[in-house]
């Protein structure tokens, strides 16, 4: 699996490190508002219904208080990530069924030209399974702060 | 709530490719052991979109992998050909399908 250089497709736009849901559903609205109210994307309704029924695959809550909602919709043609983070984390029916605070969620077009996506989930799992790097997300308080953890190591 | 025949097609679309990759994701440690459940969802959809665009749709997907593109700048991002700026419009205010004069796929603009 190629690794990919996540910084280049985060946005300070998608970046919230005070979400306010409470719960799973809540979170993954919140998410979804974000990008859609940042201009990415037009059509909540479909990315909604796309990050809901993709919950019913199996649970995007990987374990270690981090989550990554992601899917491809054809309501967008380029690779998508949202940063969120809640002061409380919340249930979100993880593989480990500890709460999560972190999250990721990465929205991508029926067919990425550069073929990205799965390159950026698998970059994004692997990154996230280093408990200091999840341990600077927790206390992260900037973007430019956010970008140097993904930039200061490169991971095997 | 979707309420469009064109939007429920399009989320057919997002769950069939949703299926199709679910093996790949498995590889980075994700579940996909609700993989029924998810094909009983799309059926659920399936059944709330009308049988002339569901037709289209299963037709096209015989033949591509990818049977609905979006459109973006009145650019078709299957073939990469222009559309008729007055095609965008009609598409915008009507729950019709339109197709991509060169590569056939059903068209979703994205603005």
């Amino acid at each position: 699996m190629k690794k990919v250089n996540l910084v280049a497709h985060f946005n300070e736009q998608l970046f919230k490190t005070d979400l306010k849901a409470t719960d799973k559903q809540g979170i993954l609205e919140e998410l979804v508002n974000l990008i859609v109210e940042n201009k990415f994307i037009r059509n909540s309704e479909i990315v909604l219904e796309m990050v809901r029924q993709r919950e019913k695959l199996g649970s995007t809550g990987i374990g270690k208080g981090v989550a990554i909602p992601h899917g491809r919709t054809t309501a967008t043609s380029e690779v998508i990530i949202a940063f969120g983070r809640t002061d409380t984390p919340v249930d979100f029916d993880a593989i480990d069924k500890k709460p999560v605070n972190l999250f990721f969620m990465v929205i991508a077009p029926p067919n990425d030209s550069e073929n990205t996506y799965l390159p950026i989930l698998g970059t994004l799992v692997t990154t996230l399974s280093h408990a200091e790097t999840r341990k600077k997300l927790t206390h992260v308080q900037s973007y430019q702060e956010f970008l140097g953890i993904f930039t200061e190591k490169i991971y095997d | 709530m979707i309420k469009s025949q064109m939007e429920l097609l399009v989320s057919l679309q997002d769950l069939d490719l949703m299926i199709e990759e679910a093996y790949e994701v498995e590889k980075f440690g994700f579940p996909t052991t609700g993989c029924d459940e998810l094909k009983k969802a799309r059926e659920e959809l399936a059944s709330r979109i009308s049988k002339p665009f569901l037709f289209r749709y299963k037709r096209l997907r015989e033949k591509l992998k990818r049977a609905i593109v979006p459109v973006k700048n009145d650019i078709c991002l299957g073939c990469f050909l222009k559309q008729p700026t007055s095609v965008g419009t009609r598409a915008r205010e009507d729950d019709q399908i339109f197709t991509c004069e060169n590569c056939g796929r059903i068209l979703y603009w994205l603005e």
